[in-house]
């Protein structure tokens, strides 16, 4: 796992390839929502749809969301889903997914780290990937003919539970002709200083109490205990740290305090500085003065 | 006598993992590769409803079982 860059998988539907590549100057971005608009900046020609993730996303309980962005009528939007999709890509050592074109038969995706097969749409979804290491976001209702049943939505779930707020994912799946995706990860990694790590692992997930839910036995996110019924449906926009790390905007109270996140990332071996922390906003700001 | 690990009490998995991640830590490894548990996911009867399944490799009697017994969220449910 490089720590000193992005790695980005860029998949184009319409050809049919797809490429891993790295890119340095995109570290400043941290992650999540942040990298996702920088990415946006570099395809808009292209329509993406971006997945991403953050550097603590994997390594950190309560940091297990991924951020989505996408153009939605032209109006970009940033939408978070929990699961453990963000544990896979990460698992996958990728920190993005940037997908366009358009697969006019339908397709569905069986991404393994930084291999892509392109499969036809008859492809079960449950025979690929990995048991146990494997993510799925299937497009749901694509199949029902909404000219006998109006009242028929199509959604994107995610591991047969979790999904988006709005219906942004779902427009954009249909328009680009996924079918689904499944995403595998195999990749291990061990922090810099391990002990240090270890002790700050527990030392946060010890913190339920600073994290805004009740606890309950709703299908949870990876590497949270707490069982809670609103991750189901994901979250949308707010504070732009917490979303490019990507983290549960109900953990705010943990992950919105500069100190701790500068001590998570420098266990890990990240370089970040607290000015690359403070100067995030700006950057953002930056990116979508331009987007728009 | 060598201490054995069961999964107990499956309805009350919420299939987060946290088991799996810490039998990695012991082995000072983050990922899944190799993980001696691994958790899957079945709809429960075409319901709305999850479940879970834990598949317990042996080779985890090697590692601290009170550990990984405590952090399964409800403090005993493996």
């Amino acid at each position: 796992m490089d720590l000193t860059a992005k790695k980005v998988l860029e998949i184009n539907l319409t050809d049919q390839v797809a490429e891993s590549k790295t890119f340095g100057e995109l570290n400043k971005y941290i992650g999540g929502v942040g990298l996702g608009l920088k990415l946006m900046e570099t395809y808009y020609d292209k329509n993406p749809i971006i997945f991403s993730v953050g550097p603590l996303n994997g390594f950190f309980p309560y940091a297990s969301k991924t951020s989505i962005v996408l153009n939605n009528d032209s109006v970009i939007e940033d939408i978070y889903i929990g699961g453990n999709l963000s544990l896979r890509m990460k698992y996958a050592g990728l920190d993005a997914i940037v997908i366009y074109g358009k697969a006019p038969e339908g397709v569905v995706l069986n991404i393994q780290n930084t291999n892509v097969s392109f499969k036809d749409v008859a492809t079960q979804v449950a025979s690929l990937g990995l048991p146990g290491k494997r993510s799925d976001l299937i497009l749901e209702g694509a199949d029902v003919d909404i000219s006998v049943n109006p009242g028929a939505r199509m959604k994107v779930i995610l591991n047969d539970y979790f999904t988006t707020p709005e219906n942004y994912l779902e427009q954009r799946f249909v328009a680009c002709g996924i079918r689904g995706i499944v995403i595998t990860g195999t990749e291990l990694t061990t922090p810099k200083d391990f002990d240090k790590y270890q002790k700050m692992y527990k030392s946060i997930l010890a913190r339920k109490e600073d994290v805004s839910v009740l606890e309950a036995s709703y299908p949870s996110c990876a590497n949270c205990p707490m069982g809670c019924g609103k991750s189901k449906v994901g979250e949308i926009g707010g504070n732009i740290l917490i979303h490019s790390l990507v983290a549960c905007q109900y953990a705010d109270k943990i992950y919105s305090d500069i100190g701790i996140v500068f001590s998570c990332l420098n266990v890990l071996g990240y370089d970040y500085t607290h000015e690359d922390l403070e100067l995030l906003p700006g950057l953002i700001e930056d990116t979508l003065r331009r987007l728009s | 006598m060598a201490k054995i690990l069961k999964a107990l009490y499956l309805e009350n998995c919420i299939g987060c993992e946290l088991c799996v991640l810490e039998t990695q830590r012991q082995m000072k490894k983050i990922g899944l590769e190799g993980a001696p548990i691994r958790v899957f996911r079945k709809r429960k009867d075409k319901s709305e409803y999850l479940e879970f399944g834990i598949e317990i490799d042996p080779r985890v009697s090697t590692l601290d079982l009170e550990k990984i017994k405590n952090i399964c969220p409800g403090g005993s449910r493996i």
